[in-house]
């Protein structure tokens, strides 16, 4: 099952793509290998390329470009003709606010900083390599729809910036509760959205659902406990997209009971759900982070995994539960110092929400915008995490919801006492209340009387 | 590659460790002598002894830049290095047959080639060449070549009769690759088939029907599509000329080939050795021909510009001295070298000069002339000639058999093999398969590339002064006839039997520009005049009015 591709004439802003580019080379200069070559490499990363070809004039490039809402004009240039043209060029993509880009044999040194100097958004010469041109072309494309240049006709109002354009990213777990939430959320910043969820009827339901807004939903159905379910995601996201920048953990279940009582298989599930899944999808997931840095393309990458307050303060008859969550915390943090150098950002997130897995917070209000517990108040700092103002923030964890949002105080260590090489018992009842009342006690594990840490 | 793969060519033929009798397979009345059927050592045999035809090959540079006198000068000075021939190339307005004043032209002008737009270009453009001791090659839209060249000729008192040279025939590929003159098919065709018929008839020494297959395939073709191809086109103007009832034996004889040469030498060779066989074997047994100087095709090179590097631009004089060797042994007729500023501009002098010698040093102190086809036997290259022709061969029956070349052309079947090679070619760069110094392998910083980038990067501007010669010159044309020679034109192409290079060279003579006679030429198909319409209120940018 997959859900509507983006149509080709939905604006740049909506197709969920890298970005949509104009290329053409300009008046009489017919060597087209240049702009056929850059061209099939943008493709084969995601873009939307509009294939001018030969004899164009600026205002052809920019009448296309304006047309076609694209982010950027790209020029290829094998012959001096350009030179002609530049300043026109320039002059116009400055009006419409879009990028331009030059590529070419001919162009040297001295041509490519002059451009540059003139206004050209990049400028590469002969073999320029792949990696500098999609990073670049990638950042000029960020930089139009961020809006540092003059804004388009068409971008959305402010409440709404599509910080997320162009942003490839899986959510697990996508077709209910705060799942859905994320998903829609996303979309309506830009992003596309690969969503993963068991249940297909739901999941089509949220892919409808997001039909009209800016960004895309490409629904997976797939089960984050199959060994494989990684690389099913992956790939998904990979053929559809030709590439993956986010990822946000939060398939997620809830099996109650006191220890005394919990078993196996109810045990087992937890920790596979909860910890094993993300685990095996930041390791599928960062190796593909990994082959593109090394590869020499730059990654910006995110993930967001789902802790909870049970698994930063626990939670009464949730041992299971509450330990799954606080091993998903530490997942967050040692995955951000270990995936930090290939470009991406790891960090968790602890909702406060009303979902199924909250049924005893009781029933929700009739109109959700009143409601605290509403999971649409959790999205927005999701998606936050995953946009470019959060590139430097990573194994950090956020805990939002029910009307506030905190940076909880990890663990870090307590007031140090020397230790004796030998403690003897009598040595112990004396050393150890002291160590601990010189300690910040931990907080009384919650219940379901309270709906959040006081 | 690695050492751990097989080796094969660049055009992916598998290779052996090394060869061994046996490997070519063939008797030796397959490859034939030197100047014997079927031609695989060479077209001509050694010349016999007191003869005065000398050794080896026409020495030629590509040539053509700003005005035609500027141009003029040019020729006269690669001629004064020792040149044997002249090659010239238009500008960019000129290989689209438009003229310099248009505005969608005007920056183009001269830069990278010689702006030619009427009859008195083309006598200043050839003004004290000895056009009845060299051969001028044409890469020009060709109908215009063959009318300017006959037009101008006897105003330097040379018959059209004893002139030597080419004419780029493209009516196939044209359009799909950089040199598009915005016509249909159709008349692309009609101007082929004519403008060969005219130059059989009016200059018969002429290679009126040039296959160019360089610059098809220095998109990024391999060896086997870029002979397919030119074989393909071949055959198609073969078969419409006989169907127009001229005998095999009259135009097969001016037939001649302008091929590529890349980097994988021995496959180079072995294609040139490849096309000798097949063209003889297609013209005896195909097409009926009984003149052996039908079978026997002659063929020149340019060496490819896509194999030159704008890093490091003096290893570009190593490629094209390498490259030129091989074709040295290959026999070809002619040989022009892609000159090592290539990947800049069109050659500067010092680059024209470069070039020039190389050839001579080849030619005269390396003895590989001595005897003709040096290589012939190698186990090795008798191997690659049998196997290349095979693919070559299938290739060819592989497309005629999809039907209709006309339709192939028009659904741009060619235009995907193009694109689809460019693409490739682009790709092998980038991943380092297709290796090449300077650029994925032993780079270099940009701040230590300083060793004739100075030359290389030299530029100059459109030339603006022609661009107001032509304005100034075009009010002062006798109207009366101008008019009457346009008017016989768009009456021509509208009628689908008439001939259209009498009225083409009728109106080149009454001063009619290419770009009107080319306009005329669309106009009489019911189309719009100028392709251009869009652009034709456009100020031109650089010119100040």
């Amino acid at each position: 099952m997959t859900g509507p591709p983006a149509g080709p004439s939905a604006p740049s802003a909506g197709s969920g793509r890298p970005g949509r580019v104009v290329i053409g080379t300009l008046g009489l200069d017919q060597h087209e290998v240049g702009a056929m070559a850059i061209s099939r490499i943008l493709i084969r990363h995601g873009y939307e390329v509009i294939y001018l070809g030969r004899f164009n004039t600026p205002e052809r490039l920019t009448g296309a470009a304006e047309q076609e809402d694209a982010d950027l004009v790209g020029v290829s240039i094998h012959s001096w003709e350009y030179t002609a043209y530049a300043d026109e060029l320039l002059a116009r993509c400055q009006e419409l606010g879009i990028g331009l880009v030059f590529g070419g044999s001919v162009l040297t040194e001295r041509d490519q900083a002059e451009l540059l100097g003139r206004g050209a958004d990049a400028v590469f010469g002969p073999y320029a390599s792949e990696a500098t041109m999609l990073r670049q072309i990638d950042a000029v494309v960020r930089r139009v729809r961020g809006g540092d240049r003059p804004a388009r006709a068409h971008q959305p109002g402010p409440d709404h910036p599509l910080q997320l354009a162009g942003q490839v990213v899986i959510v697990t777990g996508a077709a209910h509760g705060l799942g859905r939430a994320y998903a829609l959320e996303l979309c309506r910043q830009g992003a596309a959205v690969v969503a993963d969820d068991i249940d297909e009827a739901a999941l089509k339901e949220v892919t409808d659902a997001a039909a009209d807004l800016p960004g895309s939903v490409h629904a997976v159905v797939c089960d984050v406990t199959g060994s494989d379910a990684p690389r099913t995601m992956l790939d998904a996201a990979l053929r559809r997209y030709g590439q993956l920048h986010g990822l946000v953990s939060n398939a997620g279940l809830l099996r109650s009971g006191p220890i005394l009582r919990l078993d196996d298989s109810d045990l087992h599930l937890l920790l596979e759900v909860h910890v094993t899944a993300p685990f095996r999808l930041l390791r599928a997931i960062g190796g593909y982070w990994r082959a593109e840095s090394k590869a020499g393309r730059a990654v910006e990458a995110s993930v967001v995994l789902t802790t909870s307050a049970a698994g930063l303060y626990g939670f009464r008859a949730e041992a299971a539960y509450s330990a799954a969550k606080a091993a998903v915390a530490m997942l967050a943090r040692v995955g951000a110092d270990e995936l930090g150098r290939y470009g991406a950002t790891v960090n968790a997130v602890a909702p406060v929400a009303r979902t199924r897995l909250t049924e005893w917070l009781g029933e929700a209000p009739p109109n959700p915008g009143d409601d605290p517990l509403a999971a649409d108040h959790v999205a927005p700092a999701i998606a936050w995490l995953l946009g470019p103002a959060a590139r430097n923030i990573t194994g950090r964890v956020l805990e939002v919801g029910n009307g506030r949002i905190s940076a909880p105080s990890p663990w870090q260590p307590g007031p140090q006492f020397p230790l004796p090489s030998l403690l003897s018992p009598e040595a112990a009842d004396l050393l150890l209340p002291q160590v601990l009342a010189s300690a910040t006690p931990p907080l009384e594990v919650l219940s379901s009387q309270v709906t959040g840490p006081e | 590659m690695t050492g751990n793969e097989a080796a094969s060519s660049a055009a992916g033929i598998p290779l052996r460790p090394f060869y061994a009798p046996g490997a070519g397979g063939r008797d030796y009345a397959e490859i034939g002598d030197p100047g014997a059927y079927p031609y695989t050592r060479g077209r001509i045999g050694p010349p016999a002894a007191r003869t005065r035809r000398r050794r080896g090959w026409i020495h030629r540079e590509l040539s053509g830049e700003g005005s035609p006198r500027r141009s003029n000068e040019q020729l006269r000075a690669l001629l004064a290095r020792g040149a044997l021939g002249i090659d010239v190339i238009g500008d960019n307005p000129t290989m689209s047959a438009l003229d310099p004043d248009h505005p969608m032209c005007t920056p183009a002008v001269g830069t990278t080639g010689v702006s030619l737009c009427r009859k008195q270009d083309f006598i200043e453009l050839v003004a004290g060449i000895p056009l009845d001791e060299i051969t001028l090659s044409h890469s020009l839209p060709p109908a215009f070549a063959l009318a300017g060249q006959y037009l101008a000729s006897p105003c330097h008192g040379i018959d059209p009769r004893v002139l030597r040279g080419s004419a780029i025939q493209p009516p196939l590929y044209s359009e799909d690759c950089s040199y598009s003159t915005f016509l249909p098919f159709g008349t692309r065709m009609r101007l082929t088939l004519d403008s060969i018929v005219f130059a059989l008839r009016e200059m018969p020494r002429f290679h009126a029907f040039l296959e160019d297959t360089y610059y098809i395939s220095d998109g990024g073709l391999d060896v086997v599509e870029e002979m397919s191809l030119g074989l393909l086109e071949i055959r198609e103007v073969c078969r419409r000329l006989l169907a127009r009832g001229l005998p095999v034996d009259s135009f097969a004889p001016r037939i001649a080939i302008l091929v590529n040469c890349r980097m994988d030498l021995f496959e180079e060779i072995a294609k040139i050795r490849a096309t000798r066989r097949m063209f003889a074997r297609m013209m005896r047994e195909e097409f009926g021909a009984t003149d052996p100087r039908s079978w026997s095709v002659n063929i020149a090179v340019h060496t490819s510009g896509l194999t030159l590097t704008a890093a490091q631009p003096a290893n570009n004089i190593v490629r094209g001295a390498v490259q030129a060797l091989a074709m040295a042994m290959a026999g070809v007729q002619g040989l022009e070298i892609s000159a090592f500023d290539e990947p800049f501009r069109t050659p500067s002098a010092i680059a024209h000069q470069v070039a020039i010698r190389t050839q001579q040093v080849i030619q005269t102190e390396t003895n590989v002339t001595a005897v003709e086809d040096p290589l012939g036997g190698s186990w090795y290259l008798e191997s690659l000639t049998d196997e290349l022709e095979g693919r070559i061969d299938a290739a060819v029956r592989q497309i005629e058999a999809l039907g209709d070349v006309g339709t192939l052309v028009e659904t741009g079947y060619f235009r995907n093999i193009f694109l689809h090679g460019m693409d490739r070619h682009s790709r092998a760069v980038q991943s380092g398969e297709l290796r090449m110094v300077g650029v994925n392998e032993h780079v270099i910083a940009p701040e230590d590339d300083w060793f004739l980038r100075d030359i290389a990067e030299q530029r100059f501007e459109p030339d603006y002064a022609h661009v107001e010669s032509i304005r100034a010159w075009r009010p002062t044309r006798d109207d009366v006839a101008l008019r009457a020679g346009l008017e016989h034109v768009r009456e021509a192409s509208a009628d689908p039997e008439a001939d259209l290079m009498g009225p083409i060279v009728a109106a080149l003579d009454a001063d009619a520009t290419i770009g009107e006679i080319t306009g005329c030429l669309r106009e009489g198909l019911g189309l719009p005049g100028d392709p251009f319409e869009f652009a034709a209120r456009r100020q031109a940018p650089g010119i100040r009015t």
